[in-house]
């Protein structure tokens, strides 16, 4: 029984989270939303997403910098500690956060690409799981 | 323009342009010339215009009038001259009358010649340092010093201090014509001008004339050789051409003629020179007769003339930096500002993009409510585009309130019923507390309108739903409910309200309160929210432009906006806050009810130094 995929986004941007809710949940994924950073880190820690859509912009705003730095670390600690493929949205530099595993689509994006983007993820994903049974 | 030029006191820098026949100065508000000061009476001066002359009198105030230094007699209305030192109170101005018309182009008013070719015989006769000239300004004001000395020392001080004052507020020919007017209130002088050096070229070009009234106009020519001397030995001369026998024992072939003497004066600042000041005067055959010599200006003109030239350069020097600076300042605070606008614009972008994607995908399954909620987004983002478009508007003009008698209570309430649907969607309560007795006042209606809305919207946001925490978006806590019901509490961030513990929910709140004071002459409306409250460090920079503090929501134009638009109105805006508790802002204005509003006082004559 697989268990059901799940993709975690942390976007201040309401229409961001909707439209990628509506469409995601419609392949059959499940969707854990947050539109504060800090509190989609503690849904990212309980619910280990499969893969994880963070726009970057809105983590460091979030807090003063300190905690905007915290918040980005904290994420990418997640991301590597199960592999999580980590999606960032930002009009900053790639080189500017510690982010490693991470896709970097830079704003303004379309939709349907994203959407492309994070379903390869999953199914990369997928893949060593499928070879190992 | 006739001005009154504020050199000391609360409200330095502050210049009153005096284009009304009567013009009441004084404490009060309703006076055109309202000045902030204890010791200025509420109606304190008055000052007529009857053609083109300016008299100043006393409205029997408690301390009295001052024109400089003398204190004006009851029933006495003293005309004024430029540069009359006006005194109230411990308000010090400063009286301009009107500039003579400059023409720009005076390369055919002055003439530099080389050589001996129209026949000028001038010799320099003294020559003197910057440093040595200064020393008039250093010395003990009463010992030895003519009269006419002191008074023009004690004069040069206001000049200095007027000059730098102003510096700031007009371009460097405005200025230059100020200094000239005072060179020839001080000094006997016939005509005069100055000159500045262009910093690429590095030619002296001429920017002021003056020739005293009822001489020729004619073209001023000054001897190259002269003004060379000047500028490369840095040093003031005294010019003049008669024989140095004959100053001193004229002889009758120059008693036809008459003499002419010259000073001419580098304009010496703290990096280098940057002009000249020439001024001459002929001294006609009576005159030489009457006092036995041919001689007017004598070593203390000269001196005084190099301290003003001095002065002058200083003055020239810190327009110029202050110019330079601003400019830099403006481009570098252009880039931050497009930076931040751009930023914004994207999110609202990216927005009608989610919009549009819904639609085309609604549309494609036949799925209306996907529509429907695709094209929400996409009016949402169009009203975002739409008030950031207004803000920025807004900010950007001087503008000028226009006044019309108007209810206070009727603006409050069109904000409120407009912001009533966000309220309700964002799960705030919104109420309207209007004043019982409010006058209709003179204000601008449409301008207070955005700055409330701004400072409402603020206040919604502060305390909306997902600030307060209350409920996170449903779909949130319905999955986690499903996991596991019992850790609903522990995905609430670290960040819990001190008043307050995490079950019991906070309904957020907005009050739009409007207060009438008449007895302050204020009318104020308090906007009051029970959101997280803003942290003392940071409640001055609530009004910096685009720093927003709303996670992204917010242009951060709004509230800039709004105190832009009360202090056009005489008014401003007061915060205070209790982290945890709430936020109160405060907007103020003038009460000013239609009869007794003055057409133009609010913001139209002051010009801010």
């Amino acid at each position: 029984m697989v268990p059901q995929r799940s993709v975690l986004i942390v976007d201040s941007l309401e229409e961001t989270r909707e439209v990628l809710r509506t469409a995601l949940e419609e392949r059959g994924l499940r969707i854990y939303a947050a539109s504060q950073a800090e509190k989609g880190l503690a849904l990212a820690r309980k619910h280990h997403p499969d893969v994880i859509v963070l726009d970057l912009d809105f983590a460091r705003t979030s807090g003063d910098d300190s905690t905007g730095d915290e918040i980005s670390s904290g994420f990418s600690a997640e991301s590597q500690a199960r592999a999580t493929p980590l999606v960032v949205l930002g009009s900053a530099r790639r080189g500017q956060s510690s982010l490693p595993s991470g896709e970097f689509v830079s704003k303004p994006y379309h939709y349907a690409p994203l959407i492309r983007k994070i379903e390869e993820l999953l199914d990369q994903a997928r893949q060593p799981a499928r070879k190992a049974s | 323009m006739p001005s009154l030029f504020v050199f000391r006191g609360q409200d330095q820098g502050v210049r009153f342009e005096l284009d009304e026949d009567a013009l009441g100065l004084g404490r009060d508000p309703s006076n055109p010339i309202q000045i902030h000061d204890n010791e200025v009476s509420r109606r304190h001066a008055e000052i007529r215009r009857n053609n083109s002359i300016f008299t100043l009198a006393d409205l029997g105030s408690s301390n009295g009038t001052f024109i400089n230094g003398r204190k004006l007699s009851p029933r006495e209305r003293h005309t004024l001259a430029s540069g009359d030192e006006v005194q109230l109170g411990s308000t010090l101005m400063l009286f301009t009358g009107s500039e003579d018309e400059e023409d720009l182009n005076l390369s055919d008013k002055i003439n530099i010649i080389h050589g001996k070719d129209s026949g000028d015989h001038s010799r320099i006769i003294r020559a003197m340092k910057q440093e040595e000239g200064s020393q008039i300004l250093m010395g003990d004001p009463g010992n030895s010093a003519s009269p006419w000395l002191a008074r023009a020392r004690s004069n040069l001080q206001v000049m200095y201090r007027t000059a730098l004052a102003v510096s700031h507020t007009l371009d460097i020919d405005q200025l230059l014509n100020r200094i000239m007017q005072l060179i020839f209130e001080w000094v006997e002088a016939d005509r005069g001008c100055m000159m500045l050096l262009n910093p690429e070229s590095g030619v002296l070009e001429p920017k002021v004339r003056r020739t005293r009234k009822g001489l020729s106009e004619d073209k001023i020519s000054i001897s190259k050789t002269i003004l060379d001397y000047v500028l490369e030995h840095n040093e003031g001369v005294l010019t003049s051409d008669a024989r140095d026998d004959q100053r001193w024992n004229p002889a009758a072939s120059i008693l036809q003629m008459g003499i002419c003497e010259a000073i001419c004066a580098p304009m010496q600042g703290r990096y280098g020179v940057v002009g000249v000041i020439y001024i001459d005067t002929s001294i006609s055959p009576q005159r030489i007769v009457q006092q036995g010599s041919a001689t007017k200006f004598t070593e203390e003109h000269l001196k005084l003339m190099i301290a003003i030239a001095h002065q002058a350069a200083l003055a020239v020097e810190d327009t110029r930096y202050y110019s330079a600076m601003v400019q830099s300042e403006r481009l570098a605070a252009m880039g931050q500002t497009i930076a931040t606008l751009s930023h914004h614009i994207k999110n609202i972008l990216q927005g009608i993009r989610g919009g549009s994607f819904l639609i085309k995908e609604g549309l494609s399954r036949h799925d209306e409510g996907m529509v429907g909620k695709g094209w929400e987004f996409v009016e949402k983002n169009q009203e975002r585009i739409s008030s950031l478009v207004m803000d920025m508007l807004t900010f950007s003009k001087e503008r000028e309130p226009e006044l019309v008698p108007a209810d206070l209570n009727s603006v409050a309430a069109d904000v409120v019923e407009l912001m009533n649907v966000r309220a309700v969607e964002r799960g705030v309560e919104l109420v309207l507390v209007p004043e019982g007795h409010l006058p209709l006042l003179t204000f601008d209606p449409e301008a207070m309108h955005r700055a409330v809305l701004n400072v409402v919207s603020n206040a919604i946001d502060a305390c909306d739903r997902e600030t307060m925490n209350r409920e996170v978006e449903p779909e949130e806590e319905e999955d986690d409910f499903l996991d596991d019901g019992n850790e609903t509490r522990e995905i609430e961030p670290a960040i819990v309200q001190a008043s307050q513990t995490p079950l019991e929910p906070r309904v957020g709140h907005v009050e739009v309160r409007v207060e009438y004071a008449p007895a302050e002459g204020m009318v104020r409306v308090a906007v009051h929210d029970n959101g997280c409250g803003i942290p003392a460090g940071e409640i001055d920079h609530v009004f910096s432009l685009f720093v927003s503090h709303k996670g992204g929501r917010g242009t951060g134009l709004g509230l800039p906006v709004s105190q832009k638009i009360l202090k056009e109105h005489g008014g401003r805006i007061v915060v205070t806050s209790e982290p945890g508790k709430g936020s109160c802002f405060t907007l103020e204005l003038p009460a000013l009810l239609p009869e007794a509003a003055p057409q133009h006082t609010l913001s139209g004559q002051k010009i801010e130094g």
